[in-house]
């Protein structure tokens, strides 16, 4: 009987105080989770300094909310298999979500909705694939960047006007966007005539070759749109080079050294820059939304800016001309 | 054990006390101690900060401070002046000889400086001085629309520092630097002669800064004196409006710090000035502290559920500790109630519960005595009143009183007979008094005139008596049959054997709370040997009416306490008197005890 007494309060203390620790440590640690992982996959790892900014933008972002990020991405941007590849191997291992730039349109539908189905939250950035398997597009308002192209030009060129547009791969995404763009703003200008868009296939010298062309057979053109950088870049070169600077109007896209060396010689007037930092930190951003069980929209557009000579140098605009990446 | 004498028990309730005693201890200690150590927490993370952005500055600060040192030594080189100055009086040959021995010197500090990442020197005069001999410069860029350049012109031979930006200057780099840059002077102090401009290499700066750990989420920016961003880590978000940073108030700051409040928590902001006009701020998120929260409060919680598990489990064994020995005093106690007196409760170490156990221990003794006490007395009290009533019955008194009777009748005594035979009667009713004990005196002293009635009628003229027991004496109480025996030895001891006739006289008188009563008689006294043995315990040699004597003085004492009873005075040859001593107790006092008399 005593020794059943005893061991009762024994008992009966141990349980008050697990109860009592248990909810002490409710109150305290139940707050407390692990950090999220999300998996950014871009389209190449540091290539193009498009990608390293924007690779910047999502460490800033995972140091600012505290996420774990692993990037991924092929060495090249044209190595879309490789790509496909290491998105393929990240899903078996169950991020929180994962933020993608699709290397093509089409070729990565498979792999959104192998997504899809793993039940894991796709945010797409930069560029998109066909179909609807991502919860928000993080992209330049590519359209609204042609627009801003076509003004740029429209302002530069006489009352009577040719003008061609150098374009990168058939059928991309960006591509298009930009183009419309361009059109919507040149095709409503009066006198304007647009010749003709030609493809570089994303290769300065090919853009090169058809710009020498087009200039030789075209020698009353008056101005040239190049859609991405070494279109712009090859379409710059060939102006230099057949003394037409100046003369034939250039607006471009991207950014990069030969860029800012052609627009201080005055071959180039515009380019339209894009905010790769931004979208990189917006996407990370936009996942942890997502997680976070907020509603987002189904597109999120980040700015383009407009950068003529004289405004190189200004405080904001060099540093998207000339990112400065921790390496 | 039912659960409501459980709560009520010592044990539940002392230990009942202790855990609350130690729950409001912990929790008292917690929200104490966890106030003080979040503010500690804070202060060392602010002081952490501020030490941290003094750091930064030292750091900078030696970087600048270089560049000036760099910037004087360059413009007092006589090889500068002498080529800015005179540059055009000299042959072309010793013009170029000069300016590579300048550019060798400047190369020459440059090799040793890591941080710096060119030199140069543009002459008003259109000539320039590079640390690289093949250095072109880039034909887009005018000088003149540097801001670093008319910075310099402006501020006429001071150094001027510039905010971190790319420097386009030379043909085919764009490199992100600090620049100083200053007008050099030719003899007359007044008029310049060209620009000195020393780049600082702004990696080091940016890799110096990016490499500072203040938390997760804090950062240190650094802005000029006209709030242009010279390193913030979210450059880029700030200037698409995607964040946004306090320049303003930074700008306009003067105590070297401030708090943000915002939804998500607040950030402090401190502040540090440098010579050369940029602010180096320090950025910490309270919110950070959470982590450091979280684990203060869980080894808080730890320590405290530790602490709460252990005083539970000591304020359950302390209260059995505490309540054993009560609890075994309680037994023993229970045992007592049954009836068994022989039981001892074992003497404890603590000294209350011993001193309680030996009270009790000794407490038990005295009621075990007592009650045998009692024992003796309740039968030594029922032999005395045994005696007592064969004393009032005596059957040789009645046989001889009877006898006179009869002797009386014969003669034809009427009168004697009628009066012998009530004054027996009225003897007898007296002394039954209904079976009480306790008699108002008035009774006695009928009872004891009866008895000497009838004695004074047998004996005629042998005995005379008096009786003068004052009648206000009459209301208080006596113990029935007492007078008798003493009267009955007067007679029979004292007159009998006595040459003619003898006197009995019985008096009574109050004194103080005392009521003394006296048998006198002159008859032929006790020697004081027998005196002295008479109100002893009776013995076998006793006479029948030394007994009865002796059990008179027995049953005042057992009454009334030993204080009380009888006392002897006697001469050989004059007589005794017997004092009887009883408390004045009057009749309603006794009914008052409960005590019913007739």
């Amino acid at each position: 009987m005593r020794s059943t007494i005893r061991l009762r309060y024994v008992l009966l203390a141990a349980v008050a105080a697990l109860v009592f620790g248990v909810a002490l440590y409710q109150l305290i640690g139940g707050g407390r989770q692990a950090p999220p992982k999300i998996t950014v996959a871009v389209k190449a790892m540091d290539e193009i300094e498009f990608w390293r900014v924007l690779i910047d933008g999502v460490h800033t972002a995972s140091r600012e909310f505290n996420v774990e990020v692993s990037v991924i991405g092929p060495p090249k941007e044209v190595d879309v298999d490789r790509q496909i590849e290491l998105i393929e191997a990240a899903i078996p291992e169950k991020p929180d979500a994962i933020v993608m730039a699709a290397g093509d349109y089409h070729r990565l539908v498979p792999v959104a909705e192998k997504i899809h189905q793993a039940g894991i939250p796709l945010v797409m950035i930069d560029s998109a694939v066909q179909g609807s398997y991502a919860e928000t597009l993080i992209a330049t308002d590519n359209f609204g960047a042609g627009q801003k192209a076509g003004k740029e030009l429209a302002a530069l060129l006489p009352g009577n006007a040719q003008v061609a547009i150098v374009s990168f791969v058939q059928g991309a995404s960006t591509q298009i966007e930009r183009e419309q763009g361009v059109r919507s703003i040149l095709e409503g200008r009066a006198g304007t005539e647009i010749v003709g868009t030609y493809f570089s296939e994303g290769m300065e010298e090919r853009a090169y070759e058809i710009t020498m062309k087009l200039l030789q057979e075209r020698p009353d053109l008056d101005g040239i749109v190049g859609l991405n950088e070494p279109s712009t870049v090859g379409a710059g070169r060939a102006i230099r080079e057949l003394g037409l600077t100046g003369q034939v109007k250039l607006v471009g896209f991207d950014s990069s050294i030969k860029e800012v060396k052609l627009l201080e010689e005055g071959v180039i007037q515009s380019i339209i820059v894009q905010k790769p930092f931004n979208i990189g930190y917006l996407g990370v951003k936009t996942a942890l939304s997502v997680l976070e069980g907020d509603k987002v929209p189904d597109k999120v557009y980040t700015d383009s800016v407009v950068i003529h000579k004289s405004n190189m140098y200004t405080e904001e605009n060099q540093k998207l001309l000339f990112p400065f990446v921790e390496e | 054990m039912r659960p409501s004498t459980r709560i009520k028990s010592i044990q539940s309730r002392i230990a009942g006390s202790f855990v609350m005693l130690v729950l409001f201890t912990a929790l008292l200690l917690i929200f104490i101690s966890y106030p003080l150590s979040e503010s500690a927490v804070r202060e060392t993370a602010e002081n952490y900060t501020s030490e941290l952005i003094n750091q930064v500055n030292a750091n900078i600060e030696t970087y600048i401070t270089g560049m000036k040192d760099m910037s004087l030594a360059a413009m007092n080189n006589p090889n500068v002046r002498e080529y800015l100055v005179s540059g055009g009086g000299l042959e072309p040959e010793e013009l170029a000889k000069l300016k590579r021995k300048i550019s060798g010197y400047f190369h020459s500090i440059l090799v040793s400086r890591k941080d710096i990442a060119s030199i140069h020197i543009f002459g008003y005069n259109g000539t320039f001085i590079s640390d690289r001999m093949d250095t072109e410069l880039n034909p887009n860029i005018s000088l003149q629309e540097q801001d670093w350049y008319r910075q310099a012109q402006e501020h006429k031979g001071q150094a001027v520092i510039s905010s971190s930006h790319v420097q386009p200057v030379v043909k085919d780099e764009y490199r992100w630097v600090v620049s100083l840059s200053r007008e050099l002077s030719g003899s007359d102090p007044d008029k310049g002669i060209g620009i000195l401009l020393i780049d600082l290499n702004f990696k080091v700066i940016n890799d110096m800064l990016s490499k500072l750990d203040l938390g997760n989420r804090g950062y240190v920016f650094v802005i000029d004196k006209e709030g242009r961003i010279v390193y913030h880590p979210q450059q880029q978000l700030l200037y698409s409006n995607l964040k946004t940073e306090r320049l303003e108030q930074v700008l306009q700051d003067t105590r070297g710090g401030f708090v943000v409040k915002e939804d998500g928590g607040s950030r402090i902001y401190s502040i540090k000035d440098t010579d050369f006009g940029w602010k180096i701020v320090g950025v910490f998120y309270e919110n950070e502290l959470v982590d450091n929260k979280r684990q203060m409060q869980r080894s808080f919680a730890i320590a405290g559920m530790l602490c709460l598990g252990v005083g539970v489990l000591l304020s359950f064994l302390l209260s059995r500790n505490l309540t054993r020995p009560i609890k075994r005093l309680q037994e023993t106690m229970a045992e007592v109630e049954k009836g068994n007196f022989d039981i001892r409760v074992p003497v404890g170490h603590s000294k209350e519960i011993s001193s309680l156990a030996r009270s009790f221990n000794v407490m038990v003794l005295k009621i075990k005595e007592l009650m045998n006490q009692i024992v003796v007395e309740q039968e030594v009290k029922r032999k005395s009143e045994l005696n007592a009533l064969q004393a009032q019955i005596n059957p040789h008194f009645l046989y001889n009183t009877l006898d006179s009777i009869i002797w009386m009748a014969e003669s034809k005594k009427h009168d004697e007979v009628i009066l012998m035979t009530s004054a027996l009667a009225r003897l007898f009713r007296a002394s039954l008094s209904k079976g009480r004990e306790m008699i108002p005196i008035a009774t006695e002293i009928e009872h004891i005139t009866s008895y000497l009635n009838i004695q004074q009628m047998r004996y005629q003229d042998k005995i005379r008596f008096t009786q003068s027991v004052d009648p206000s004496l009459y209301p208080y109480v006596t113990l029935k049959v007492l007078l008798q025996p003493l009267v009955e030895n007067a007679i029979y001891h004292g007159i009998k054997n006595k040459q003619g006739p003898g006197s009995i006289v019985i008096s009574g008188e109050l004194q103080g709370d005392r009521i003394m009563l006296r048998v006198a008689d002159d008859g032929i006294g006790m020697a004081p040997d027998k005196l002295s043995k008479l109100l002893t315990a009776p013995g076998k040699e006793r006479s029948k009416t030394s007994v009865g004597i002796a059990n008179v003085h027995q049953r005042i004492q057992l009454y009334f306490g030993p204080e009380y009873g009888l006392s002897y005075e006697s001469e050989p040859g004059a007589g005794t008197t017997v004092t009887v001593t009883i408390p004045a107790i009057r009749v309603e006092e006794l009914a008052g005890r409960g005590e019913k008399l007739s």
